[in-house]
């Protein structure tokens, strides 16, 4: 009976062998590599139990995908098989176990993958070397990399037992390390492993990190295990693989009691160094075996509390501790957060078209109008009237100092009768006009006309009180009367009254009155000249 | 008491009346202000004023216009008396007031000592104005260069600073060589006095005239 795997190998090699057929793409070559893969990856589907393929999917699918699709087959089939090498190294006894056939069949496969070696081993350094994006390459690779698997194997197999120990470095050593760490880490199920079995497995996880060594150790188990269907202690090792690693659960790996040793592995997993600590753990796994569903809840519950106790505990992140500065929280923190705070400043206005053109429509209307808001300057008001200043004169001066005191001395005693004090005539003059104008105003505007003003020249003055004819600018002059008295009195001499005169000055007074009638009686036109003349002469 | 009292008044009344006939107290002498002549027992006053020889040629042909208000209005004597160089003044009868002789002389004092005659007339007819006379070096020691300069300050360019301290105060500046003669009242004295002051002092021209200004309108708002 042909094999799956037989038949695969028959038609890859019958495609071809030639180097340079590869190199141009073909479909019937591709079609050809892609079914033999299939085959292929249908022989390994009984050994390998985690992959979610039931078949190598084809049709339709990209080189990459298919590729993925092996790797994602023959990776946890590759540490399954290198634990069982493991294994049949630790105890070459049980090599001895399998069935004939089977080491029959082995041995023929070595010897096929070893003549296959040769062959494509130089093709495969070339692959290597070319860009895995290049479709050409593509297909190539898909067929060749299943052998390399195998080919490393082999490779390896036969060089490297030898070369890697040394005085430093003991396999066997590192053998037992790692199975402890495997048990230490997974806890997985002892009770259906046997002693030897479980320290393979626990082996497997951590070696596929340690050096080639391990690899080929286990790739050399992986290799006869695949011929090995049959066998129960595979069969038997692979449930258990199963058991162990299905198995597996969060709290394995993430419980309260195993994370810290989890951590710590992880640092010392580099440095090789032993861990004291595996005795509690195998007590811990057992424990957590026996707990039932409702105090496993408990615990899930119990571990949630202290998880929030704790974050309670712990400093607040930035964002719930209210003001916060930039010094406070990391570098670029408020840029993954979500903000929301209120922009006091008016957004800058977007310049459109058709703002630009509502300005300019309104610098338009101002400058037709005229109406540009200029700055006017606000008028100051004069506190007090302006004083007349008087300038320094420095020409001689043409009156004589006696005429100066003069004139100061007739205006501190009379000041009605005192020259104007304007330096200039033509001074004098303005003044004139300009009062005169101000008169003329002022009678249209006021209601009580005032009349003219006292103009000092040789005017005539009435003996008027002054009150009567005030003006609006009044000048230096008293409510007394404007004449003085001498001026008034038009009689001459000595004035006596009724009760101060003798008898010889009213004699007299009545001789002057007669005299003045009698003068004034002859200049009358002389009209009944007749009739006087009787009286008069009656009379003398 | 009351009886000695009424004695005494008795006797006083006895003593007033019993005695007319004997000696009657003179009544209150009543004089009269004496005239200038009758002064000094009834010498006559007069007064001698020098002449400098500078002032010779302005008195001979200013001599009217001195000698007619004082002649006139003062009633004093005047003349010059050629062989001293001296113009004499001297009361006459009706001479009204002893000091017009003390006005004529400084009258004519003011004339020697470099004052036109309208500015001297002043003197006649106001009794408040005074000369004053003092001297660069009372001021401040110069010598050679430093004296022509204060001399050129105090005048100003045409006399032009003079003039304006004149008009400014009222008064009268004369500046002769080193002296200087003020002819003013008291008060215009004295500013006119400190604006020269202060430019023989060295401060500039403009510096006095801004401070005229203020003083000169002080003095307008006086009145």
């Amino acid at each position: 009976m042909v094999t799956p795997v037989e038949a695969a190998v028959e038609s890859l090699r019958q495609i071809s062998t030639e180097p340079p057929v590869w190199l141009v793409p073909k479909q019937e070559l591709s079609q050809a590599v892609r079914a033999a893969s299939k085959l292929l990856f249908a022989s390994l589907k009984p050994h390998c139990t985690k992959s979610p393929f039931d078949e190598l999917l084809i049709e339709g699918f990209d080189a990459e995908q298919i590729w993925q699709q092996i790797d994602l087959q023959s990776q946890p089939l590759l540490s399954s098989l290198r634990r069982e090498v493991k294994k049949f190294e630790k105890h070459p006894e049980e090599i001895s176990k399998l069935k004939v056939d089977v080491e029959g069949g082995k041995k023929k496969v070595l010897e096929e993958i070893e003549t296959e070696n040769v062959v494509v081993n130089d093709d495969d350094d070339e692959d290597d070397d070319i860009d895995m994006d290049e479709e050409d390459e593509d297909e190539e690779e898909e067929g060749e990399e299943k052998e390399k698997g195998r080919e490393e194997e082999s490779e390896n197999e036969g060089e490297e037992k030898g070369g890697i120990e040394d005085k430093f470095l003991k396999i066997k050593e590192l053998q037992e390390y790692l199975e402890e760490d495997e048990a230490r880490e997974f806890g997985t199920n002892k009770k259906k492993r046997k002693a030897e079995t479980k320290k393979h497995e626990e082996d497997t996880e951590d070696e596929e990190e340690e050096g080639d060594d391990e690899e080929n150790e286990d790739d050399t188990d992986e290799a006869e295990e695949e011929e090995e269907d049959e066998l129960g202690l595979f069969g038997g090792d692979d449930e258990s693989d199963e058991d162990d690693l299905g198995n597996a659960r969060y709290e394995d790996f993430f419980s309260r009691k195993k994370s810290k040793d989890s951590e710590d592995k992880a640092k010392y997993r580099d440095m090789l160094e032993e861990d004291s600590g595996s005795d509690d753990e195998h007590v811990d796994k057992k424990r957590k075996d026996g707990l039932s569903k409702h105090e496993k809840e408990l615990d899930e519950l119990r571990s949630k509390i202290e998880q929030m106790e704790k974050a309670n505990l712990d400093p607040k992140v930035w964002t719930m501790r209210g003001e916060v500065t930039a010094a406070q929280r990391q570098k670029n923190s408020a840029l993954e957060v979500d903000l929301d705070f209120e922009h006091n400043v008016r957004p800058a206005p977007v310049i459109t078209e058709e703002v630009t053109a509502s300005l300019e429509d309104l610098i338009k209307t101002r400058i037709s109008e005229g109406l540009f808001d200029d700055v006017q300057k606000a008028p100051t008001l004069s506190s007090k009237a302006p004083r007349e200043v008087k300038e320094l004169d420095d020409n001689k001066s043409k009156k004589g100092l006696a005429e100066i005191y003069e004139e100061e001395f007739v205006q501190k005693t009379d000041p009605a009768s005192a020259p104007l004090t304007f330096s200039d005539e033509l001074k004098k003059e303005a003044s004139m006009l300009f009062k005169k104008l101000c008169l003329k105003l002022d009678a249209l505007s006021h209601f009580h006309f005032t009349p003219k003003p006292v103009v000092e020249d040789m005017s005539i003055q009435t003996n008027v009180p002054a009150l009567a004819m005030e003006e609006i600018a009044p000048m230096a002059v008293s409510d007394a009367a404007m004449l003085a008295p001498e001026e008034v009195f038009s009689g001459k001499g000595d004035i006596k009254e009724e009760a101060e005169m003798t008898k010889a000055d009213r004699k007299k007074r009545r001789a002057n009155k007669k005299r003045k009638f009698k003068a004034k009686a002859a200049k009358r036109p002389r009209a009944n000249t007749s009739v006087r003349n009787s009286d008069e002469g009656s009379k003398v | 008491m009351s009886i000695e009292a009424s004695a005494t008044m008795e006797i006083e009344t006895v003593s007033s009346e019993p005695k007319p006939e004997s000696n009657p107290l003179p009544p209150k002498p009543k004089f009269e202000p004496l005239k200038a002549h009758e002064m000094s027992d009834g010498r006559v006053q007069f007064r001698k004023v020098s002449v400098p020889p500078h002032r010779y040629s302005p008195l001979k042909k200013y001599w009217m216009d001195i000698y007619t208000p004082i002649y006139e209005h003062m009633k004093i004597d005047i003349r010059m008396n050629l062989k001293a160089r001296k113009v004499e003044l001297k009361t006459r009868q009706d001479t009204p007031d002893i000091s017009n002789l003390q006005k004529c002389a400084d009258f004519v004092q003011a004339f020697m000592l470099g004052f036109d005659v309208p500015d001297a007339i002043a003197l006649l007819r106001l009794d408040e104005l005074y000369v004053e006379s003092f001297e660069i070096k009372d001021v401040k020691t110069l010598r050679g260069e430093h004296l022509s300069r204060a001399i050129g300050r105090l005048s100003g360019k045409g006399g032009k600073t003079k003039f304006a301290i004149e008009n400014a105060t009222k008064t009268r500046i004369v500046i002769a060589d080193t002296k200087i003669h003020m002819l003013g009242s008291f008060a215009n004295i004295k500013i006119a006095r400190d604006s020269l002051c202060s430019l023989i002092l060295g401060s500039p021209a403009g510096k006095v005239y801004s401070k005229l200004r203020q003083v000169s309108a002080r003095l307008a708002e006086r009145f």
